[in-house]
């Protein structure tokens, strides 16, 4: 019973390492890659939780740490592309929580 | 589970690597050597300088661009079609096996990003924080959209023609990416939908199983894993033709540096620029030795005609030689035979000027979104 447990197990740890290394797979005329995880890390702070709520929705985390310092008009009219551009469902009270944790967080002090 | 597959892809993933001190890490995405990861989700990944020792950039170490997140990952040719409507004679329905029935056209062109080089605007601008990796010199193979548009018969009253592809949005709110190009450059002899790219298939990131080939201009037109070829009889308005991919209508296409605008075109042809790659940034050299200056120099769509490298902050010049031309729309390599006689700092540069005079300024040109970025660049160098 035990053994078969640690089996099972291994077996699994085996295939979820097989099945990652085989990040493309072609079958008769279809071709199929399989993407990396995305890694979420922003910096904790006041309004984290809303701008990794709603900044992921269409894009990884990293649109935002990869920028240059920006200053607190820069951050909000980010925010606010997002929402008028690319239609971001974020409420007027989260953009301006979620464009003040930018500013504070990847911002000038400005 | 999820948690253990999540755990595996760290290990075998992302290998840490901190490359400028800012977020800059290696990633490996399949089809692809380890690159520089700007961004996962969509992937913007860039090739790191070494490889433009090379004057081929091979297929896995080539840059990675896509808009809007719901990219192409899986593709069945028997399923995929490039289709061709809109104010045409007749509707075509073309599988990758009727492309290859046009006649097949291959020629080498430099791949690059609108946006290459974005990281050293100066004020600094946002979007996609590219070094000046976001390029490639590549052998396309494939049809000519001029061949496949005239065999769907282009009708009288044709202005645009318009680019779709396998990505979509991730909201229906979010724009699609569909560029557009004007009828008369449409029709060009040299624009291609290239099926191969240094003779394989492209990998699924840089747009299996067939991409547009605009050679000259920035890659923001060469749509990748193309859909939809859609001639319009009115220009096409777009949000990544009418708002987006713009540069001040200048002749520099610059503005004072953090100043808006007052009108903005469509970005199109590339400017002239070079680069040195050895000696890299950075690099320790001993003195009474050979140490070559070696680099690559293109422009948009015209033979680059010299090459000058200064080894003394651009006090004097010298040509340096060219290498093997593979014609108006790949770069070409120069190099310069250097000894430095005397221990010291030294700021290496080169500046390239093309055909019909076009070259690169020593002070960066300055535009609100980063783009056309060629500014002569300075390696600075110990020799000890």
């Amino acid at each position: 019973m035990k053994k078969s447990i640690i089996f099972f197990v291994l077996a699994t740890v085996a295939t979820v390492c097989f099945a990652y290394a085989q990040t493309v797979v072609t079958t008769g005329t279809t071709k199929t890659i399989t993407l990396p995880p995305e890694k979420v890390d922003l910096k904790p702070g006041q309004g984290m939780d809303k701008a990794a709520t709603y900044c992921v929705i269409c894009h990884s985390a990293e649109y935002i740490t990869m920028q240059p310092k920006g200053t607190k008009a820069q951050w909000t009219g980010s925010v606010n592309k997002m929402i008028k551009v690319y239609g971001a469902p974020i409420s007027e009270d989260d953009a301006k929580v979620i464009a003040g944790y930018l500013a504070a967080n990847y911002g000038t002090g400005q | 589970m999820a948690a253990g597959m999540a755990t595996v892809a760290a290990a075998v993933g992302g290998v840490p690597s901190t490359l400028l001190g800012e977020e800059r890490r290696l990633a490996k995405f399949p089809e692809k050597t380890d690159l520089i990861r700007l961004t996962s989700r969509p992937p913007q990944l860039e090739t790191p300088l070494h490889y433009f020792k090379e004057l081929i950039t091979p297929n896995e170490a080539v840059f990675v661009r896509w808009h809007i997140s719901n990219i192409p990952t899986s593709v069945d040719l028997n399923q995929w079609r490039l289709k061709v409507k809109g104010n045409t004679e007749r509707e075509l329905n073309l599988s990758l096996d009727d492309l290859k029935k046009f006649e097949k056209v291959t020629y080498t062109a430099v791949m690059q990003c609108s946006g290459n080089g974005r990281r050293y605007f100066e004020p600094r601008v946002f979007g996609g924080q590219w070094g000046n990796g976001a390029m490639a010199n590549c052998t396309w193979g494939g049809v000519r959209l001029k061949d496949i548009l005239n065999k769907a018969g282009i009708k009288p009253g044709s202005v645009d023609v318009s680019f779709d592809a396998l990505d979509g949005p991730p909201l229906p709110s979010v724009p699609d990416f569909v560029k557009s190009l004007p009828i008369d450059k449409a029709i060009e002899e040299d624009i291609i939908v290239a099926y191969e790219m240094n003779g394989t298939p492209p990998p699924m990131l840089n747009g299996f199983p067939a991409r547009l080939i605009v050679p000259g201009w920035y890659a923001t037109y060469w749509v990748k894993s193309l859909t939809e070829i859609n001639v319009l009889t009115k220009p096409f308005e777009g949000f990544f033709m009418k708002t987006a991919y713009r540069i001040p209508d200048t002749p520099c296409g610059c503005v004072p540096p953090g100043t808006a605008p007052k009108s903005t075109i469509p970005i199109n042809r590339m400017t002239a620029r070079s680069l040195i790659i050895e000696p890299a940034k950075g690099a320790s050299i001993k003195v009474n030795q050979p140490a070559e200056i070696k680099g690559i120099a293109f422009s948009g769509g015209y033979s680059i005609k010299e090459v000058i490298v200064s080894t003394d902050s651009g006090k004097t010049w010298r040509e340096a030689k060219l290498g093997r031309d593979l014609g108006r729309y790949s770069w070409i390599q120069f190099s310069y035979p250097w000894r430095p006689a005397k221990p010291g700092k030294y700021t290496l540069m080169a500046k390239a000027t093309n055909s019909i005079g076009e070259s690169q300024p020593f002070e960066g040109l300055w535009n609100p979104s980063g783009y056309l970025w060629n500014m002569v660049q300075k390696n600075e160098v110990a020799v000890r």
